[in-house]
């Protein structure tokens, strides 16, 4: 009955009426119709039997007589009834006898007769009667009737029985319109009325009484459910609206508790990012990235807090504030000076947030507010309550930086700030850490050199003492042998000068790890002149050893005429020229010109004029980083063929003598050493000249105190060569005795000359000893360390003079006079 | 039923000499006359049947039976034409409870009582005498003889071709007391009697 549910109610009302009454006429049609066929059937079997009957005993006396006319003529009366369409006569024997067809049909009869019986067969009645005559059977009598009449009496029927349904039907649809009013219109107007409320949510309307039947008491009970309906609406409404409102709270607190969450979890991000940074400006990098991208915003950049000049500097600025910073002159390195508005109040320590920077009085504020920006938060970075830093977020959108927000970027600011703290202190603490590990480089380097230097002191001190007789010997020979041949005299001097340059490279050895100053004697050097010099010096160096490589040098001098002197001790200067030169001749492996160029600088006002050497080359040249650092100790190209302290040595000389070197370079052009000495006040140098001239006091009693007998030798013979009386003792403990001896006889020695190291008791001890027994006699020292003791200040008490090995006899006179002030006058 | 019809035959010689010769003429001529003779006796079986049919189509008052259970007789008067026939037709046969006879006679006295007179050829000249003695008796007579309705018979046979009619005299049967059924009076041949100048 589903295809009834869809259906409005007052066509399902007719509809079932309708149903109903066609239902109940169809089976009384049905009925009927089945009843009249089952009696007309019957009825036609009756009937047909009875005429078969009267037949059979009109036909039997013409059977039993044999007349087939006259039993044709009897079945011929057969022609009345429409619906026998033909008959059949059986004699006794079962042969037909008379037959009879109506007319226009030809029948098939049943050649013997059957048993006697009435049947409807193959859509016709047959009926097999007995004929009979005084109880005796004569002859079967058959007949066939059709059902013609059946089926018309069927039509008609069928005819009829519709018929009869549409009227009614009719009548049916006439009648249910008229009975159905007082049921369906209550429920339509129900029905409305829901509509009616459903559509316009108005729970107020009613539907009007119906009466007292089962409608009446449903509207009833609609109307009762309608106000409870309303009640409880109403209710509803108040509690949605309570509701609604609660959900809107949480939801903002929702969206808020989100926005502080993706903040705190962009906090941790920016965080860590810099955590694993180290410098400034990619921390800042990093912050100012990050915020653009994700908080966003659409001006953001770092300034860092210059105090003193009361200005910021801006130091980072993020990718895209890039264009918006071209546009308020507000990029990288541009100062920003800090007015009265929220910059000052910033730099104080407090976060600053301007909603809306439009109408703001002050430069800064208004320089955003030019680019388009109208709100702006600037948050200091305060490293232990100082500020140094600000940082500066702007957007284009008034009013829009919740407060969320400004406590993220205090928040941040303050992270971003001790990053940045601890950065720096990070630097700080590598550079002091490269600083330690320089220092101790350079440490150990100089233990190494110390190691190195004690050993050649060792080794000077024998060669000066095995060189001593020779130069002592060589001298005097000189001097006081008029008769000398040509020839020997020039051997002598000869030998002198070899014995003068050994005697300087031991010096210069010794020299080589002394890192303190030495006490210098300075001298008026000659710098053409010395150029010329270190040019020889250096021949192998720059015109051999490359030849031998097939690489050719050119050497070039360019010497100002009328250079004047400078003050400098000689072989110093020499070794830094020396040391250039082979710098240059390193830095041009593939061959070039060298060039060695002295010349007078413009005078200066107020000052001395400066003497200007110049070495310059054609090789490689050096880097920027190189040129900075190449005079620093250590500090190499060469890899393991330089010690890295050349330079640095030739720097240390230079800043001795007052000197300045500067450095022009052109990677692959060459590199100019330029050194600028002052000249020399000739009026100074003449009076240190005039100190050169003294009396060599004679016949002393002089007291040699040494552990080499040709030392002694050597010293007793010149001595006594100048008329002086001569002891010696050998060794320390030998010399004390000998003059603690002579003090005793009254003969005591005017001078003591003694050699500083000796085996068990060494020169200090001989001199505290003299001095300790006779405080007024003057004690030299003789030391293969002399210029090292001096340099270090290590006089030593009860020590007079220091003379160096070898001692030259002109040092040894001024010594000898220098100690007898009181003889000389 | 054929066979069991005897006819008289002519006498058998005793001469052995001409017997065998004597028996093949005999032979031919008897199949001659047994044909003729067949002829003869299917009309008269059919008759015979007739006989016992008009009786069950006809109603006798019950004055012509001395009792309620006496046999209808059928008196056959003259030559009987029937031999076996006619009481093998009747033979066991009832009609309305009472059994059938065949009684006969030359002399029409001698069937005075008799409910059915078949009258056979050789009375053709006693005819009147007949119908004189079983008039107002009720008596049915049939004959085969021509114009035997006509001059007061009840029933008369005649040949219609092969076939057997009869023919009814109404007057006749209704003067004697008897019913006939329309039955038969619609089968046979109905005639009127002659004046009784010229009944012979």
């Amino acid at each position: 009955m589903s295809w009834l549910r869809d259906i409005p109610l007052k066509r399902k009302l007719t509809l079932v009426i309708l149903l109903t009454c066609s239902s109940a006429l169809l089976c009384a049609c049905v009925v009927l119709g089945g009843y009249q066929m089952i009696d007309f059937r019957k009825n036609m079997k009756r009937d047909t039997v009875v005429l078969a009957d009267v037949l059979a005993k009109n036909v039997r006396a013409a059977l039993t007589f044999e007349d087939e006319n006259a039993a044709h003529e009897t079945l011929l009366a057969l022609q009345s009834e429409p619906n026998v369409s033909g008959a059949c006569l059986y004699d006794i024997d079962g042969n037909p006898f008379a037959e009879y067809s109506r007319s226009g049909e030809t029948i098939q009869f049943p050649e013997k007769p059957e048993p006697d019986n009435t049947r409807f067969r193959d859509g016709h009645l047959r009926i097999f009667r007995p004929v009979n005559l005084n109880t005796k059977r004569v002859g079967t009598l058959y007949i066939q009737a059709e059902l013609q009449g059946l089926h018309n009496r069927l039509i008609l029927f069928i005819g009829i029985a519709i018929l009869v349904l549409l009227a009614s039907c009719l009548v049916a649809i006439l009648v249910a319109s008229r009975l159905r009013r007082p049921i369906v219109e209550p429920i339509l107007g129900l029905t409305e009325t829901a509509r009616e409320i459903a559509d316009r949510k108005d729970y107020s309307i009613r539907v009007p009484s119906q009466g007292r039947n089962e409608i009446g008491l449903l509207t009833d009970a609609f109307n009762q459910l309608l106000n409870s309906i309303e009640e409880r609406n109403s209710a509803l409404r108040g509690a949605n609206a309570a509701l609604l409102q609660e959900v809107t709270e949480r939801k903002g607190a929702e969206n808020r508790v989100i926005a502080q969450l993706a903040r705190l979890e962009m906090l941790h991000r920016i965080t860590r990012a810099i955590g694993e940074r180290q410098d400034l400006q990619s921390i800042f990098q990093v912050v100012i990235r990050t915020l653009e991208e994700h908080l966003p915003i659409d001006f953001c950049c770092v300034c860092v807090y210059e105090p003193a000049a009361n200005q910021l500097i801006v130091t980072s600025v993020g990718i895209r504030s890039e264009a918006t910073a071209m546009e308020l002159a507000m990029t990288e390195q541009v100062r920003v000076a800090i007015d009265q508005n929220g910059l000052s109040r910033c730099v104080r320590g407090n976060l600053v947030y301007e909603p809306d920077i439009v109408d703001s009085q002050f430069p800064f504020p208004q320089r955003l507010a030019r680019g388009g920006l109208r709100a702006l938060v600037a948050a200091p970075l305060l490293v232990e309550s100082q500020v140094f830093g600000v940082l500066i977020a702007a957007r284009r959108q008034p009013e829009s930086f919740s407060s969320g927000e400004c406590e993220f970027l205090r928040q941040l600011s303050e992270h971003v700030a001790l990053a940045a703290h601890q950065s720096q202190l990070h630097m700080a603490l590598q550079q002091a850490y490269d600083d330690l590990r320089q220092t101790q480089q350079a440490i150990m380097q100089q233990e190494r050199l110390r190691a190195l230097g004690q050993m050649a002191s060792g080794i000077a001190h024998d060669i000066n003492n095995a060189i001593s007789p020779v130069a002592l010997y060589t001298e005097s020979l000189l001097e006081t042998e008029p008769n000398l041949s040509q020839r020997a005299r020039e051997y002598l001097t000869t030998i002198q000068s070899a014995i003068e340059d050994v005697s300087h490279t031991v010096a210069r050895m010794r020299e080589f790890y002394r890192q303190r100053e030495t006490q210098l004697t300075l001298t008026p050097v000659q710098l053409n002149q010395m150029l010329n010099q270190v040019v020889d010096l250096s021949r192998a160096r720059w015109s051999d050893m490359p030849q031998q490589r097939g690489i050719n040098i050119n050497i070039k001098t360019e010497l100002a005429e009328n250079l004047p002197v400078v003050m400098g001790v000689e072989s110093e200067i020499r070794e830094a020229l020396v040391n250039l030169i082979f710098n240059s001749v390193d830095a041009m492996p593939q061959g070039g010109t060298l060039t060695l160029r002295t010349r007078v600088s413009e005078p200066v006002p107020a000052g001395t004029p400066l003497v200007i050497v110049e070495v310059e080359d054609t090789g490689v040249g050096m880097d920027e980083d190189t040129r900075r650092r190449c005079l620093e100790p250590f500090f190499t190209t060469k890899g393991e063929r330089g010690t890295g302290l050349g330079l640095a040595m030739v720097y240390g000389i230079i800043r001795r003598h007052g000197a300045e070197i500067e450095i022009d370079s052109v990677i692959g052009k060459g590199t100019t050493m330029r050194i600028s000495f002052p000249a020399a006040d000739l009026a100074k140098s003449n009076a240190a000249a005039v100190n050169t001239t003294f009396t060599v006091p004679t016949r002393l009693r002089v007291l040699v105190v040494d552990d080499d007998p040709l030392l002694i030798k050597s010293l007793r013979d010149i001595l006594e060569t100048d008329g002086h009386l001569v002891v010696t003792a050998n060794g320390g403990q030998a010399g004390i005795e000998a003059f603690s001896a002579a003090l005793e006889r009254k003969e005591p020695f005017a001078v003591v000359l003694t050699d500083l190291g000796m085996p068990y008791v060494d020169g200090r001890q001989v001199a505290a000893a003299i001095k300790a027994a006779s405080a007024w006699t003057p004690v030299i020292l003789l030391t293969g360390w002399g210029q090292r003791l001096v340099a270090e200040g290590d006089v030593p008490p009860n020590v007079d003079r220091v003379l160096n090995k070898p001692p030259k006899l002109r040092d040894l006179r001024e010594a000898l006079a220098q100690v007898m002030p009181t003889l000389n006058s | 039923m054929i066979e069991n019809i005897s006819y008289p035959g002519p006498s058998r010689s005793p001469m052995r000499r001409y017997m065998t010769w004597l028996c093949a003429v005999a032979v031919l001529f008897i199949g001659a006359l047994r044909v003729q003779a067949e002829a003869a006796d299917t009309e008269h079986q059919v008759k015979a049947a007739f006989l016992f049919n008009f009786a069950q189509f006809i109603d006798w008052p019950p004055s012509a039976f001395t009792n309620t259970n006496a046999p209808i007789c059928i008196g056959i008067l003259g030559a009987d034409p029937f031999g076996e026939s006619l009481d093998e037709t009747v033979r066991d046969e009832t009609i309305h409870g009472r059994t059938l006879v065949v009684r006969r006679s030359r002399k029409i006295e001698d069937l005075k009582d008799c409910q059915m007179i078949f009258v056979c050829r050789s009375e053709k000249k006693n005819l009147d005498e007949i119908f004189a003695a079983v008039k107002g008796k009720p008596v049915l007579t049939v004959g085969e003889t021509e114009g035997f309705a006509e001059r007061g018979g009840g029933i008369n046979f005649y040949r219609d071709g092969n076939k057997v009619r009869f023919e009814i005299n109404p007057a006749v049967t209704r003067q004697n007391g008897l019913r006939v059924s329309s039955e038969l009076l619609s089968l046979g041949r109905i005639v009127k009697s002659e004046t009784k100048g010229k009944s012979e």
